[in-house]
């Protein structure tokens, strides 16, 4: 979620592009082929939108937007056919018959999660095709009509067409915006990421996601309408067809999944330069087109496998690193909520680099989510990260990874059926250049973890401290300069505690800060230099272990009023 | 892992190739001082591109014979220049090419396409309102029921032919036998074309018309898995005679062979097929000329009596077994446009529409390559077109109606 001046700010950036090309366009492109190129960019970047509004940010995938964008076409040239309805009628209408189908689509599917979600979608379209050559609609037009042409959207001047699309774009692009700044856009978000968890929040996530479904279908489906009226000619391949569900989905993954830039990004590449291919290659290599298209697709992803638009903002904050001294890690004023829960709020906290820093706090307290946020799981709703000098709110954990911030899961993440070294060779690739270097990397983690008689061992047989040990090591692996470790401690006994609470102090000799959050204070009072302690999701103290355990508020949070009172009355 | 140099340098060069490449062919269209500018939209890429190519090699012959001629003779010797854009696979990518041609050619004075009837349409829309006459072999009714003034049909349309079939096989079943058959088995899938026809039959009253009773009425969605149910309605009803209305190659190759598998093929039950794929060489490599023996069907265009000459040189110089409807009307199309020029003296659109209009031939290369004159009515439809009938005889399909233009004499094929 965006603070709302930076709504603000991008609510003017549409607008502004809105009427840059506007203008533009009306004034430069003179050829009608352009215009009608233009027009067509800007039908499937709104297509494209949409898809996003349900698949971008809730992270359900589907392969079946052609279905509403299907019956939008059918919907304004049926209307026109048999009841002389103006698309000035009809296409508002298709919102109402795209938000119906989302409906009755979604009521059986969000069953489904997943792989299973995504081929349940596709199957609409191609069912929804058979359903329409059966009633007899294989080819339909749309009747020109030479008396009040204006009267049913049908312009001499093609930039007619490209004014009214725009004016589609526009009111899609709002409405993302307006979704990602308010409850519906975040809570689609936390079920993108944890759907159980953002359940569990108090997140009503059915009802957020047939929302989602609902209003996706209907601005596809309002698409889909301009564009008969555009073509003129309505098929039910051409409509329904596998390639416009593919395209929603080719544009929104080129340009950037869930965000708002991303498939407009998309539509502005991929359109021109598909149709290009088209015009130049097609009457001398026919079928080249086609090819170079995908190799261009393909390439484009391997260099910016999360999209034009992450990468392009990763450039860009590359390059504008706000230096902060020595501070290692710098939070500022860091809040999130999961719909009405404010999981953290206004959290400050500075670590200079090399030393042992502890979270502490009781359980749901927002330890593990101030971890997501660090690292790129979450976003936060507000404020600031900087690691060693550079911003890194909002980048994606691999990004927060490769920056050097290593972590470790309260429940550890192992590949149960590969080995010990398999598991931590897989952390190492992300600074190894070669498969060999990686194994190097991951046999010296081991030996630093003291695991390495175990490398050969498969992951599912090992006790909790090994594996606790293993998941370090591969944290260990890319020498990351900060250490999130998530409950390392938990569920150890007493003499495995010894063994692990060694390895951690000797990270800290080696110059690598540690952050480690615990619910248990013993041992942790024992460990760490510098103490905070979270309590619903807000920083109540702060310092030297020592001091920290006999805070009052630190007591009330973790044994109530009661003992914070008995502690407090002798202080005084 | 980090992406290595070589790896990004590669990715990053394809993507500017990709990027760059059109950008290589600007300038290498050749305009000559003297020639005339007409167009051709065929889709050259995906499903339907061999259709596309085939119109392309009949355009193309047309095009430098007549060059070779000495171009158009009223224009002063201008040669003609035709230009080829690519349909694709779907109506966006067709209307894109009309619209594409247009701004890039504003000095067009015709052209012809785009083959497959959804392509036709979205053109025309365009073609129409640039006021471009346009010639099109596709059969939809649809395509001059628009009111439109620009746009002809070289085909008669698909209503008509469904109406003209039936009645011109009967007639060909009686001259054979000298019976006339009672029933029929109509099999069909549920595609544009197959329905339009059958929607003639059934609730146009096109059976009671010639006194047919179907006794075997099946459609189904294609692609066919198993054509045993099909055809076993087919062996215990037994009707005179199958009308088969596929569109898909390996769909009637099922039928077929299920009817060879059942004992009804190689004549036992008479098959009548309607379009040009009922006689394309691949239907002939895939089902081979036993099992095609004896198949009438109806077709627009097919080698006719007259183009001897023309088919020989087609084979020799494509290399395909025989001539077929997308080639002859590839140069028949050229060739009306050809005609058109020479009698509006002038390199003018609206001319050359108001020639076509005008247009009343029965002799020369245009009337040459479409059985009946070259005379269109006010929808632009042509007027006086006989029903084309070719048949399988020996590995070839050959044209056996009308009798005045047929390279074969018919035969019913019969147990």
């Amino acid at each position: 979620m965006r603070t709302r001046a930076e709504a603000n700010r991008q609510r003017w950036a549409i607008l502004g592009v809105a009427v840059a090309v506007l203008v533009l366009s009306l004034v430069l492109l003179k050829s009608a082929y352009y215009q009608l190129v233009l027009t067509q960019v800007l039908l499937w970047a709104v297509l494209s939108l949409a898809w996003n509004i349900l698949c971008g940010y809730s992270g359900y995938f589907s392969f079946g937007h052609a279905g509403f964008w299907g019956l939008g076409a059918y919907t304004v040239a049926l209307g026109m056919m048999y009841f002389d309805l103006s698309p000035w009628i009809s296409i508002p209408f298709c919102a109402l018959v795209g938000a119906a189908a989302g409906a009755i689509i979604g009521y059986p599917t969000f069953r489904l999660r997943g792989h299973y979600f995504a081929l349940a979608m596709l199957a609409y379209p191609l069912a929804t095709l058979y359903v329409f050559q059966w009633l007899g609609y294989q080819e339909l037009t749309l009747p020109m009509k030479r008396e009040a042409p204006l009267l049913y959207m049908q312009f001499e001047d093609p930039r007619g067409y490209v004014v009214l699309a725009l004016g589609l774009l526009v009111v899609a692009l709002l409405i993302s915006l307006k979704v990602e700044n308010s409850r519906f856009g975040m809570s689609l978000m936390a079920i993108k990421q944890n759907e159980p968890a953002a359940e569990a929040a108090g997140i009503n996530t059915w009802r957020w996601k047939m929302l989602a479904l609902m209003l996706s279908g209907a601005l596809a489906a309002v698409a889909g309408g301009l564009y008969a009226v555009i073509l003129l000619v309505v098929t039910p391949e051409t409509v329904f067809g596998m390639l416009v569900s593919a395209q929603a989905l080719i544009l929104a993954l080129f340009g950037g999944v869930g965000s708002l830039w991303g498939p407009v990004i998309g539509a502005v590449v991929l359109v021109p330069l598909a149709e290009g291919l088209n015009a130049e290659l097609g009457d001398v290599l026919p079928g080249i087109q086609g090819v170079v298209y995908g190799v261009a697709i393909i390439a484009i992803i391997l260099l910016a496998p999360e999209g034009v638009y992450w990468r392009v903002l990763d450039r860009f904050s590359k390059r504008a690193p706000v230096s902060t001294g020595a501070d290692l890690l710098v939070l500022r004023d860091i809040g999130i909520s999961f719909g009405g829960l404010r999981a953290l709020d206004g959290i400050d906290l500075t670590l200079p680099e090399g030393g042992l820093y502890g979270i502490i706090g009781p359980n749901g307290a927002g330890k593990t989510t101030l971890f997501n946020v660090i690292n790129g799981f979450l976003d936060s709703d507000s404020g600031a990260i900087t690691f060693a000098g550079e911003p890194i709110t909002g980048l994606r954990p691999n990004q927060v990874c490769r920056r050097g911030v290593g972590r470790t899961f309260q429940v550890v993440r192992a590949f149960p059926r590969m080995s010990v070294l398999e598991n931590v060779i897989v952390g190492a690739f992300i600074a190894a250049p070669t498969d060999a270097v990686a194994r190097d990397m991951a046999l010296a983690a081991l030996e630093r973890v003291g695991l390495v008689d175990q490398a050969e061992k498969i992951a599912g047989g090992l006790t909790t401290r090994e594996l606790r040990l293993m998941e370090l090591a591969r944290a260990l692996v890319p020498h990351p300069r900060l250490m999130l470790l998530d409950e390392t401690l938990a569920g150890l006994g007493h003499d495995d505690l010894g063994g692990i609470l060694g390895v951690i102090r000797q990270l800290r000799a080696e110059g690598i800060t540690v952050l480690i959050i615990e619910h248990t204070m013993h041992a942790m009072v024992q460990l760490v230099d510098h103490f905070t302690v979270l309590d619903h999701g807000r920083l109540i103290a702060t310092g030297r272990p020592q001091d920290v355990v006999r805070d009052s508020r630190v007591i009330e949070a973790y044994l109530g009023k009661k003992w914070s009172d008995r502690v407090a009355v002798p202080a005084k | 892992m980090q992406n290595s140099p070589t790896r990004r340098s590669v990715t990053a060069g394809l993507a500017l190739g990709a990027i760059s490449l059109p950008a290589l062919r600007v300038g290498t269209a050749s305009a000559q001082a003297k020639s005339v500018k007409i167009a051709m939209i065929a889709p050259l890429s995906g499903p339907w591109a061999r259709q596309g190519q085939l119109l392309r090699q009949g355009a193309d012959m047309a095009v430098e014979e007549f060059n070779s001629q000495g171009g158009i003779k009223s224009l002063g010797g201008a040669k003609l220049e035709i230009i080829y854009a690519d349909a694709g696979d779907n109506t966006e990518k067709a209307k894109n090419a009309a619209q594409r041609l247009l701004s890039d050619h504003p000095d067009l004075v015709g052209g012809s396409g785009a083959w497959l009837s959804s392509f036709t349409l979205a053109v025309t829309e365009v073609t129409e309102r640039a006021q471009l006459p346009w010639l099109t072999l596709s059969y939809s009714d649809a395509i001059t029921n628009r009111g439109f003034k620009f746009v002809f049909q070289t085909s008669p349309t698909a209503e008509w032919q469904a109406a003209e079939t039936l009645p011109t096989a009967l007639k060909l079943a009686e001259h054979a036998t000298g019976k006339r058959p009672k029933t029929i088995g109509v099999i069909q899938d549920n595609t544009a074309s197959p329905v339009s026809f059958g929607k003639h039959l059934r609730e146009g009253g096109g059976l009671e018309k010639v006194g047919l009773k179907a006794t075997v009425d099946q459609i189904f969605t294609p692609p066919l898995s198993d054509a045993t149910p099909l055809v076993d309605k087919l062996r215990s009803a037994k009707p005179d005679f199958l009308l088969l209305l596929t569109s898909a190659m390996p769909d009637c190759k099922l039928v077929l062979e299920k009817l060879d598998e059942f004992k009804l093929a190689k004549g036992k039950m008479p098959l009548v097929g309607n379009g040009a794929p009922f006689g394309s060489p691949e239907l002939l490599n895939t089902i081979g000329p036993e099992l095609l023996e004896g198949m009438l069907f109806s077709v627009a265009n097919w080698p006719l009596k007259g183009q001897e000459e023309f088919i020989e040189r087609f084979k020799k110089r494509t290399g395909e077994p025989f001539a077929t409807q997308d080639a002859l009307c590839g140069y028949g199309d050229v060739a009306i446009l050809k005609e058109a020029l020479e009698a509006a003296g002038a390199a003018d659109k609206l001319k050359v529409a108001e020639a076509i209009r005008q247009m009343n031939l029965t002799t020369g290369p245009a009337a040459q390559f479409f059985p009946g004159p070259i005379r269109f009515d006010e929808k632009g439809r042509r007027q006086d077109v006989p029903m084309i009938f070719a048949q399988w005889q020996k590995g070839v399909p050959l044209t056996v109606f009308p009798e005045d233009r047929a390279l074969a004499k018919p035969f019913w094929p019969s147990v």
